[in-house]
């Protein structure tokens, strides 16, 4: 990210890879905001503001991590309601979740996600990976939200 | 057989009977006719020859007459014209006789009726010459020589050849009777044999008819239980194919929610290692110690090495015991991933297919020194990916339990049944114990010595599989004498039921 102004919304339900990943991104030299939402209310609450509008964002640029085994909803509500605003649906989305489910795939995809990653679990990989994620965010160009 | 093929055959079956009824009445009357006309033929054989025997007669008759006539007329013997008169009273007789012979024949009454003018012509000329000589004795008496007596060996002759005619005569009569008799006893046993042949082919007859019928009605019976239990075998296939799509969606998900964790465990894991490191350096600082100019971390105490040491065995510990972990889950997830793939029928020849894995199986092979040996195989209709990875299993299976001092062989025969075919894998390797054979296809189960890698899912996911072709997959083996391994598939991938 060109600005260190690219705000990270993570959108993740277990604490523990909440920690890891923020962790790891930081390792990576990232050293933009992370703001943490541990459900799917709270992340469109966030994002979409109380009135739905998404102007609470206006003139900056976000960056959507989104875990799909939230509590409250399926992840790919979020993303679809995303995707669907017309204020936010140029948000990159960057889906991260443990499924490799080649079905989930083709419809996260289909639903408009940006990028699909899978969690790994063995040896160093999984902080391997988030850290080379850390370094593709650094060099992804995020536009800004406008209305 | 279908009812219509029945109706065909029984329809034939009387043809063909009415065909050989019908021949035998046909060659029985015709013999029958045959030997009537024999008869009748015989009649007039005989009648031939007792009209020549008459006419004979009458011809030697005529000329005893004439030879009396003659010898009267030499020597005016009384004796001459007595033996003419006998044989011209003899006469009339014969001819009487040889129009009773020649029937209503007019051809043969014709000549009958010319034969008696002629002869009475002859009687006329001779009584003429009689009467001509009678006038010449009667006028010179000196003419008339005396009688000269028959010779007595002409009567013996007479008398012989006459008692010899009648003798044949009376044979003649016995031998007709006898013919006749004979041809009536060949038309009473031609009657008889056919009767008897029409009888027993009637009954034979019956006989298979009666076994046909008691045949088809036992063939529909078995259509008819087949049917049945097609039905039922449908249902409870149907039952089995959901509950098992119930269970693996269960193994989907279970073994995604216990990936999270497990993410946790081995990231934090890590993060324990950093700090450990970090801890460490700040360990040696605080002995006083110096870093290393390369960087490296200081020299502790042996007392500090043995706790850095402790630690890092067990995070070592929580870390293998997580890569196992997910080997296992993923273990699971590939096998019900596959679960739930659609099979995509084709023709597969098992014997290209058997061929090709053991070529990708070269290195195993050479390096447990093995010989595989593949058969002729049947070629089936089925999921292509499916059958390599069952029998892939099985023979890197085959090759992993040899012996160790024996040299492998390997053999895969097969052959086919209808509907299905049926495959071995034999081996000459270590066995598998009776009280083993259930435990080897359990997940994650192993048996026998474990010295050699492996998880226990490869003969669990192949059971799987072959279940979910429609086949079953057994095993024969005793510890220390091979083993042979049975899969039973069909030749065509039976139709799943919507998903």
């Amino acid at each position: 990210m060109t600005s260190t102004a690219v705000e990270i919304v993570m959108i993740e339900d277990d604490e523990g890879h909440a920690l890891l990943i923020e962790r790891n991104i930081r390792r990576a030299g990232i050293n933009n905001s992370i703001t943490h939402c541990a459900n799917g209310a709270s992340a469109l609450n966030y994002l979409l503001g109380a009135d739905g509008a998404g102007t609470l964002h206006k003139g900056r640029a976000l960056l959507v991590l989104l875990d799909l085994n939230l509590p409250d909803m399926m992840g790919y509500d979020v993303l679809e309601l995303i995707k669907k605003h017309d204020v936010l649906r140029r948000m990159p989305v960057v889906i991260l979740t443990t499924t490799s489910n080649s079905e989930e795939i083709n419809r996260c995809y289909e639903l408009g996600c940006n990028v699909y990653l899978t969690k790994p679990v063995n040896s160093d990989s999984f902080a391997d990976a988030i850290r080379q994620i850390g370094l593709f965010f650094s060099v992804i160009q995020v536009p800004r939200i406008i209305t | 057989m279908t009812p219509e093929a029945a109706r065909k055959r029984s329809v034939w079956q009387v043809v063909i009977l009415t065909t050989a009824f019908l021949i035998i009445v046909a060659v029985t009357g015709l013999s029958l006719l045959l030997t009537q006309q024999l008869r009748e033929e015989n009649k007039y054989v005989v009648r031939s020859f007792e009209i020549q025997r008459e006419i004979l007669k009458i011809q030697l008759e005529m000329r005893r007459a004439e030879s009396s006539v003659r010898s009267f007329l030499l020597s005016g013997s009384t004796d001459a014209l007595q033996k003419y008169e006998e044989s011209i009273g003899e006469i009339p007789q014969i001819l009487a006789e040889l129009r009773g012979l020649s029937g209503a024949d007019p051809g043969q009454l014709d000549a009958g009726n010319r034969l008696q003018t002629a002869i009475a012509n002859q009687l006329i000329k001779f009584e003429d010459a009689i009467r001509i000589g009678k006038a010449a004795f009667a006028a010179n008496p000196a003419l008339a020589r005396p009688d000269i007596p028959d010779e007595p060996t002409i009567s013996q002759v007479r008398e012989i050849s006459t008692k010899l005619f009648d003798e044949e005569t009376r044979d003649l009569q016995e031998n007709i009777a006898s013919a006749d008799n004979t041809q009536r006893l060949v038309s009473r046993a031609a009657i008889a044999g056919a009767l008897l042949v029409l009888l027993l082919a009637g009954f034979s007859a019956h006989l298979i008819r009666r076994s046909l019928r008691a045949r088809d009605y036992a063939a529909a019976q078995l259509r008819h239980s087949n049917d049945d239990l097609e039905i039922a075998v449908a249902e409870r296939t149907a039952d089995l194919q959901e509950a098992n799509h119930e269970i693996q969606r269960f193994a989907y998900i279970v073994s995604h929610d216990l990936r999270a964790p497990l993410v946790n465990i081995m990231g934090f894991t890590t993060e324990l290692e950093q700090l450990h490191g970090t801890m460490v350096q700040r360990l040696g600082v605080l002995a006083g110690l110096e870093g290393k100019p390369d960087g490296a971390a200081p020299s502790l105490a042996e007392k500090d090495k043995q706790l850095a040491t402790d630690f890092l065995e067990a995070t070592g510990f929580i870390r293998s015991s997580v890569e196992k972990m997910d080997r296992l889950i993923s273990a699971i997830l590939r096998m019900t991933r596959e679960g739930r793939r659609e099979f995509t029928p084709e023709a597969v020849s098992l014997k290209e297919l058997m061929e090709s894995i053991v070529t990708t199986l070269a290195h195993q092979v050479s390096q447990a020194d093995a010989t595989v040996i593949i058969r002729d195989l049947p070629t089936i209709a089925s999921d292509r990916l499916s059958l390599e990875q069952i029998f892939s299993n099985l023979l890197e299976n085959a090759l992993k339990y040899l012996k160790p001092d024996v040299p492998g062989l390997i053999e895969v025969r097969g052959g086919s049944r209808p509907g299905y075919v049926i495959i071995e894998v034999i081996d000459n390797g270590c066995g598998i114990a009776l009280k083993d054979h259930q435990r080897i296809f359990d997940l994650f189960r192993r048996a026998g010595k474990q010295d050699k890698p492996g998880q226990g899912i490869g003969l669990a996911h192949a059971r799987a599989l072959v279940r979910k072709l429609g086949g079953a997959l057994t095993v024969e083996s005793q510890l220390d004498k091979g083993s042979t391994f049975t899969i039973t598939l069909p030749t065509e991938l039976p139709q799943i039921g919507p998903r």
